[in-house]
């Protein structure tokens, strides 16, 4: 069967990835109430890993 | 970063079957080693993460360095959740409250034992809020519920800023917009991860409005394209003068110029928001956001990887030490099952050579093989799409499968046929059709599936 994905495996490599670009753009300290966050989020993995083959 | 699940990360369904527990457990417990390994920083508790029980799930919560969150499982007898119900986390230099709502269902799914209970969110969620007030700069909710209810809290709750839900159907799902709570969601199986970059006024905690300079642009363009319309009138020189005769075009000239000044006094007063917008920007709150799909062509993470493998490992050996069992069990006894009204692909040849020789050209012919390259082939889970036999086999019947009833073969496209290798001509076999094919290529599983074109790539029967 055909899956396009490689599901969970990827998610760290993602978030490490996208998490140092987000990083280096964004300024070390953040002054008053102005805050810059970057939420990662998934649902419903439902016990999957990889596909099957 | 703020990585965050909204739940049903576990389990598919809500029970488990008794004979594929043990692999889908372990399972269970590799998804937890691989968060821990990802520093997630919050997990919502769905109906299915409780498939494997309560005392299952407090267990894995000892070995998880998240918090699994639910404000509205709670203790029957005194009423205290089960697990936290919401977690302060710090990030970006500010205080982020995470809260955690369970979706109820059928009670059924908890035991007397459990001493456990699903109550509705509208019990809970205003005194959780009430307890976080002013403790923290922005509140998200992980909810389980579905998008209908989830909207009625942002309605009813606009201190809660961003809502990421779970168990809708429809997939990745855009940020949607309600009173002052965001709502999205991403597709299931972990097959893409939600990436939302915000950028937050923690003092007016407001999101800013959007759409509102589409709409500039659109009245500008709007007005461009009528002042074009009314010069071709005045090409003739004055039209009062030049249509006086002619009332139904006056009269058009004439409407077309009390549009323009409606759209010119829209356009100011637009105008004039949008100013207001730009001076007090520093004050809003804004976000944008992306799917990003876990596609086969991005490298695996080497520390994930090996948790993976070690778990997809331990599954196969818990298959294979089953089937040791099973045969040890049956030794002397003729096997019981549905599987012997199977013939086996082989059984086809001797009538069949043409149609056995082009299956022998397809992916079905080398599914079972699929499997054991990658040390899959005791696993449960992946088992019943890559052998020939009925849906209705248990776990262990499946794993104890004769060799010759391996592979997808011509009797998962023509049902049993040990009947018709017998009597060809009173037992028919039957045809394929899309709901055969589907049993297996679901949307979960393969969803580019074609049957027309799936159909004529095979076609046994026509060569």
């Amino acid at each position: 069967m055909n899956k396009p994905t490689t599901f969970l495996l990827l998610f760290l490599l993602t978030l490490l990835g996208i998490t140092v670009s987000a990083s280096e753009a964004a300024p070390k300290q953040q002054a008053g109430t102005q805050h810059d966050v970057t939420i990662f989020f998934a649902n419903d993995v439902r016990g999957e890993t990889e596909p099957c083959g | 970063m703020l990585p965050l699940d909204s739940g049903a990360l576990l389990f598919k369904d809500e029970k488990l079957p008794p004979d594929q527990r043990e692999q889908l457990t372990v399972t269970a417990q590799g998804i937890v080693t691989a968060y821990n390994k990802m520093s997630f920083a919050g997990v919502g508790i769905a109906r299915q993460d409780l498939a494997a029980g309560l005392p299952f799930l407090l267990a894995l919560q000892k070995k998880a360095s998240f918090p699994w969150l639910s404000a509205n499982l709670l203790s029957r007898t005194d009423r205290k959740p089960w697990f936290k119900p919401h977690t302060l986390l710090t990030t970006g230099g500010m205080r982020i409250a995470v809260i955690g709502l369970t979706a109820q269902g059928a009670d059924s799914l908890l035991t007397d034992k459990d001493n456990a209970v699903i109550t509705p969110w509208e019990e809970v969620l205003p005194q959780e809020l009430a307890q976080l007030r002013g403790r923290a700069g922005m509140t998200i909710l992980l909810s389980s519920y579905p998008s209908a209810i989830n909207k009625k809290i942002a309605e009813t709750h606009p201190e809660i800023h961003l809502i990421l839900q779970g168990g809708d159907s429809r997939g990745n799902m855009p940020p949607e917009w309600v009173n002052n709570t965001l709502i999205t969601q991403v597709e299931p199986q972990g097959k893409s991860v939600g990436i939302l970059e915000v950028h937050w006024n923690a003092e007016s905690k407001k999101w800013e409005e959007t759409g509102s300079e589409n709409l500039l642009t659109d009245k500008k363009n709007e007005l461009d394209r009528l002042g074009w319309q009314i010069n071709r009138y005045r090409r003739q020189g004055d039209p009062t003068q030049a249509f006086k005769d002619q009332p139904q075009v006056l009269e058009a000239y004439n409407d077309m110029l009390a549009k323009r000044r409606l759209l010119e006094e829209e356009i100011l007063r637009l105008t004039a928001e949008q100013n207001a917008r730009d001076a007090n920007r520093s004050r809003s709150s804004s976000y944008s956001f992306q799917f990003e799909t876990m596609r086969k062509d991005l490298p695996d993470n080497p520390s994930v990887r090996a948790i993976v493998d070690a778990t997809t490992s331990e599954v196969n050996r818990i298959g294979k030490a089953a089937v040791k069992a099973r045969i040890s069990e049956s030794t002397g006894r003729k096997q019981e099952g549905t599987s012997e009204k199977y013939a086996g692909s082989t059984a086809c040849t001797s009538c069949h050579a043409p149609q056995f020789a082009k299956w022998r050209t397809t992916q079905h012919a080398t599914a079972y093989d699929t499997l054991e390259a990658k040390e899959q082939q005791f696993n449960v889970q992946c088992l019943p799409c890559h052998i020939t036999g009925p849906a209705a086999q248990t776990g262990q019947e499946m794993l104890a499968l004769a060799h010759d009833l391996r592979q997808v073969g011509c009797e998962s496209c023509h049902g049993p046929a040990q009947a018709h290798t017998l009597q060809p001509a009173a037992a028919k076999v039957g045809q394929p059709t899309m709901a055969t094919c589907q049993r297996c290529h679901t949307g979960d599983h393969d969803d580019r599936f074609n049957f027309s074109e799936a159909l004529s790539r095979l076609r046994c029967g026509a060569d």
